[in-house]
């Protein structure tokens, strides 16, 4: 059935690596190496005008992944659609493990250890979320689509995530999961009204929910409707950052002249909260231009998205899309105490291996659908 | 193709719509991210520019003073002394050469050393403070606080760094501190102080949340130099609470210096029998600890840590060794009190000792001859003990070892504590996969073979004898300890084994003769593994200090090593006003006195 369907939509000859090379969205990869550039030069700063311990490897993180980002490009997208389930499942397998196998780190468990790699299955998870989803849908009839069975069976496909994030207990992720979710749900032409409802149930259940959180999670979101409750744990964070960042004010202080953030105030400053260094020294506008090449960089993969026929194609590269947006939104809703601290990095620009990961696989699996998705010569 | 293309087309555009309405809301999100960020830079710039700029509120959390560590009479083994340093920052300087030169007219700095630190502060942020020189006298701080006014972004704090008073013969029993090596907790704020320091070994780290206490904050307001201009609110750090150890540190510095003499690598445990509390314990080689507090460098470190002999490690209560002959009190009493063997009962030695095949020698070639229990601890005879424990069994055997305390951890205070080992046959078959062997239960009985223990163990054993109750080791001083309860032994078989003991000492070619005191001083009763241990306890008849020693590489005589420390314990004990309860040496316990003399 999957050769039906592939017969289907696939071009009548087959792409030479010449053409698919030409075939990639080179501006998208430019706006990602220009970000990471940022992240090199904010780093720099940070570390008090060196490369170590953080720019230089931030750098050759990025360069490392940019080449798998190429390399995964180059790969028929058949792959990816029969490696959909099994990583999902692999995934949510590595998910249910954590609690036995995991190492704890700051009082919860999200990580893994094989060998000398450890890393977070929750990450891993954002990934085959969007390829699982994509091929669910890849596979069902239009007609279909507004069924409650199939309706059911993708919230089935989130929701087991969500549950075993929820014990680790990784309250962001679990967030992420249900928005990257029900956004592709709502592209692949789920009716309305299932919508509607959900968001009622939801309003109806937010008081279970509060009750099943953990304590500290709790108190992070009391901690965020009243900072001065907890000024040393995470509502410090939230007014040291807010202090960096009103202080850079409209112009900024200039690359390396953050006295908030030199000094020490801002924690985390070089993961989680790097935006709030980039508020201080580059001001207002700098955020804004900062936006606006997230903003830049969505656009263009939605647009890649448009310009694919194959479904799985569009629903892959609007995933990478919408994870890309959800990382920034919520990164930058944190930093400017809009939401608790959830602990989500900043898209190729804050230091740190594993969110970089996921972000540039997903790149290279739109990237992937963006030249194996389209008919020959669009 | 044509079939699809409608729905397709259906498809596509109803995808288009969709991307479109979830493109606005993405633009929505990020619409209000930058609302939220002109709210607070443009709008809120004159609220918190000031903030960071001119008076900056800094709430800095304090680290708390750690407690001390005292030994029994209140001497001080380990405190904290403030140190001062000085530091520019760049950006408050303008000028840090010029800075530093008017800096050198108060602190002896080079011209090579300004412009190694011109250079360090060029590397850095303009706005991180560089350290210019650490460990400054008080009159130094005070002449550059007055001087201040004319050396801007220079500045003066001071830290609290730990002191080591006990020297190196104390190193492994107090233990030393080192840095929080990563952030354990997520908003451990007084964790993550760079001047935070935890214990890492010893009591140090075995009484370290006693010792730590709890941070306290401090509000501050800033001036645009850095300069504290007020305190708002001062939330005190609880200092940590003071540790007294049962430790005689005068005791233990002659024991160690007696240590040091003789061996090149030894451990030795006297305990308080009536409280179980540790008065020494004491491990050859040690380490200055006073220079890792101070701040070791990397490969002294490493030096220090791939050491062939272990200076790092306590002997006393890590070193894990094979008792030997001292192990022959275990088995005695095990079998009197299985009725395998009667205190009157004599076996034959010929030198050597049949079973099953192998052949098992005695230390006396030519044998003993017909020997009673009672001799046979004294000449410390293998083939006694061989048939005894053949008779007797693993399981009883290695029961009766338990009940003395081998094979056991007390978790008094101590991380480092090993537990040894009383091998079983379950204990074989699970870690070894391989059946129990007959041959085996005679080498055990001998303590051969598996069968491990720690100095401290045996002393605690020894007391344990000496006493007929199940003394547990203390190190830190607590009052009131009530006597600890009965063995469940019969008093005359652990008093069989007490006499055999005090007739390895003190009667005509014992095999403990060694460790006697000398006229007119308490007798003693003990036991030797070969030459290189000794368990032993005195005064023989009302028993006050159990003692273990152990010479695991040199060769110095572990007797001579126990007696001395024994001695230096009993004129401790003469000094502190004669309470002690010896009775002048002379004792009423038959034969044993007549040949002790």
């Amino acid at each position: 059935m999957m050769d039906a369907l592939f017969s289907a939509w696939s071009t009548s000859r087959p792409l030479r690596l010449s053409d698919k090379l030409w075939r990639i969205h080179w501006p998208v990869l430019l706006t990602a190496c220009l970000l990471a550039g940022i992240g090199t030069a904010t780093l720099y700063s940070v570390s008090g005008g060196s490369f170590q311990p953080w720019a230089e490897r931030h750098t050759l993180r990025f360069l490392v992944m940019l080449g798998i980002v190429v390399a995964m490009a180059t790969v028929r997208l058949e792959v990816w659609m029969k490696l959909a389930y099994p990583a999902y499942l692999a995934a949510l397998a590595m998910l249910a493990l954590v609690p036995f196998a995991g190492s704890e780190a700051l009082g919860a468990k999200r990580w893994i250890d094989i060998g000398p790699i450890s890393f977070q299955p929750s990450e891993l998870m954002k990934l085959a979320l969007v390829a699982a989803l994509a091929r669910f849908y890849f596979q069902l009839p239009p007609e279909k689509i507004g069924k409650p069975q199939y309706v059911l069976a993708p919230l089935v496909l989130i929701g087991v995530p969500v549950f075993l994030t929820m014990q680790q207990p990784d309250l962001g992720s679990a967030c992420l999961f249900v928005a990257l979710g029900l956004a592709l749900m709502f592209l692949a032409g789920v009716p309305l009204r299932y919508f509607a409802l959900g968001g009622l149930i939801t309003i109806a259940s937010l008081p279970v929910i509060w009750s099943g959180m953990h304590d500290y999670q709790k108190r992070r979101v009391e901690v965020f409707i009243n900072p001065g409750m907890d000024p040393l744990g995470s509502g410090y964070h939230i007014t040291q950052s807010k202090i960096a960042l009103g202080a850079g004010g409209v112009a900024g202080k200039g690359f390396m002249q953050g006295t908030q953030s030199q000094l020490d105030f801002v924690p985390e400053k070089h993961t989680d909260f790097i935006a709030s260094i980039i508020g201080e020294e580059w001001g207002f506008k700098g955020m804004l231009v900062l936006i606006a090449i997230y903003a830049l960089l969505i656009l263009m993969m939605m647009i890649m998205a448009q310009r694919c026929e194959n479904r799985f194609a569009r629903l892959a590269i609007a995933g990478s899309a919408t994870t890309f947006f959800l990382y920034v939104f919520f990164n930058l809703a944190m930093v400017t105490g809009l939401v608790p601290v959830v602990g989500i990095p900043l898209p190729l620009v804050s230091y740190g291996g594993t969110s970089m990961t996921t972000l540039m696989i997903g790149l290279g699996l739109a990237m992937s659908a963006y030249v194996h998705g389209r008919a020959a010569g669009r | 193709m044509t079939e699809t293309s409608n729905g397709d087309r259906r498809q596509l555009d109803q995808f288009t719509r969709r991307s479109l309405l979830l493109g606005g809301v993405q633009a929505a999100g990020l619409g209000l991210v930058g609302w939220r960020l002109f709210d607070l830079q443009v709008m809120g710039a004159h609220r918190y520019g000031p903030l960071a700029e001119n008076n900056r509120l800094n709430l800095q959390v304090v680290a708390p003073k750690r407690g001390r560590i005292l030994d029994r009479s209140g001497r001080v083994l380990a405190d904290n002394e403030q140190v001062f340093r000085v530091t520019i920052t760049p950006a408050i300087a303008k000028n840090v050469g010029g800075v530093l030169r008017r800096v050198s007219r108060i602190l002896p700095l080079t011209d090579d050393e300004i412009a190694k630190i011109v250079a360090r502060a060029r590397k850095q942020g303009r706005n991180v403070p560089t350290t210019v020189a650490s460990d400054l006298s008080f009159e130094q701080v005070a002449h550059l606080n007055l001087a201040a006014p004319s050396l801007p972004g220079i500045n003066t704090e001071f830290a609290l760094r730990r002191r080591y008073l006990g020297g190196s013969a104390l190193c492994h029993v107090v233990g030393f501190v080192g840095s929080v090596e990563r952030f354990t907790i997520d908003d451990d704020a007084v964790a993550r102080l760079p001047e935070m320091r935890i214990g890492k070994s010893g009591a140090e780290l075995g009484f370290d949340g006693d010792l730590r206490g709890a941070g306290g904050t401090q509000k501050v307001e800033v001036d645009a130099r850095g300069r504290v201009v007020r305190n708002l609110e001062t939330v005190d750090p609880v200092a940590g609470r003071d540790v007294t150890l049962t430790i005689d540190s005068e005791l233990q510095r002659l024991v160690g210096d007696r240590l040091q003499s003789g061996a090149s690598a030894a451990a030795a445990v006297l305990v308080d029998i009536q409280t179980g509390g540790i008065v020494v314990m004491a491990s050859a080689p040690g380490f200055d600890p006073g220079a890792i507090a101070g701040g070791i460098t990397a490969a002294d470190w490493q030096k220090l840590a791939q050491s062939e002999d272990k200076p790092l490690l306590n002997r006393a209560v890590a070193g894990q060794y094979a008792p030997g002959s001292t192990f022959v009190v275990v088995t005695a009493l095990a079998a009197l009190e299985a009725g395998v063997l009667s205190p009157g009962e004599r076996i034959v030695c010929h030198g050597e000792y049949e079973y099953r095949g192998d052949v098992y020698r005695c230390s006396k070639r030519e044998g003993h001859g017909s020997l009673s229990l009672h001799e046979a601890i004294s000449s410390s005879c293998e083939v006694f003990f061989c048939e005894v424990a053949a008779r007797l069994g693993i399981a009883r055997l290695s029961a009766a070892a338990r009940a003395l305390g081998l094979g056991a951890t007390w978790n008094f205070g101590l991380s480092e504590e090993k537990s040894g080992l009383v091998p079983d046959p379950d204990w074989k078959r699970g870690n070894l996969n391989s059946a129990w062997l007959g041959g085996e239960t005679l080498l055990t009985g001998i303590g051969q073979g598996y069968v491990q223990a720690t100095p401290l163990q045996l002393a605690v054993m020894t007391a344990r004898i000496a006493s007929g109750r199940s003394v547990v080791p203390q190190l830190e001083k607590r009052d009131g300890i009530s006597g600890f309860v009965p063995l469940g032994f019969s008093e005359a078989h652990v008093d069989a084994v007490r006499q055999g003991m005090a007739a390895a000492v003190n009667e005509q070619g014992g095999s403990a003769e060694e460790a006697k005191l000398g006229a007119g001083r308490p007798v003693v009763a003990g036991k030797t593994g070969a030459s290189k241990m000794f368990i032993g306890y005195e005064p023989a008849e009302t028993p006050r200090y159990a003692i273990a020693t152990v010479v695991e590489r040199g060769n110095a005589s572990a007797a001579l090593l126990a007696r001395d420390i024994l001695n230096f314990a009993v004129d401790r004990a003469d000094h502190a006003g004669g309470k002690s309860p010896q009775g002048g040496g002379v004792s009423p316990t038959g034969d044993d006195t007549g040949k002790a003399g």
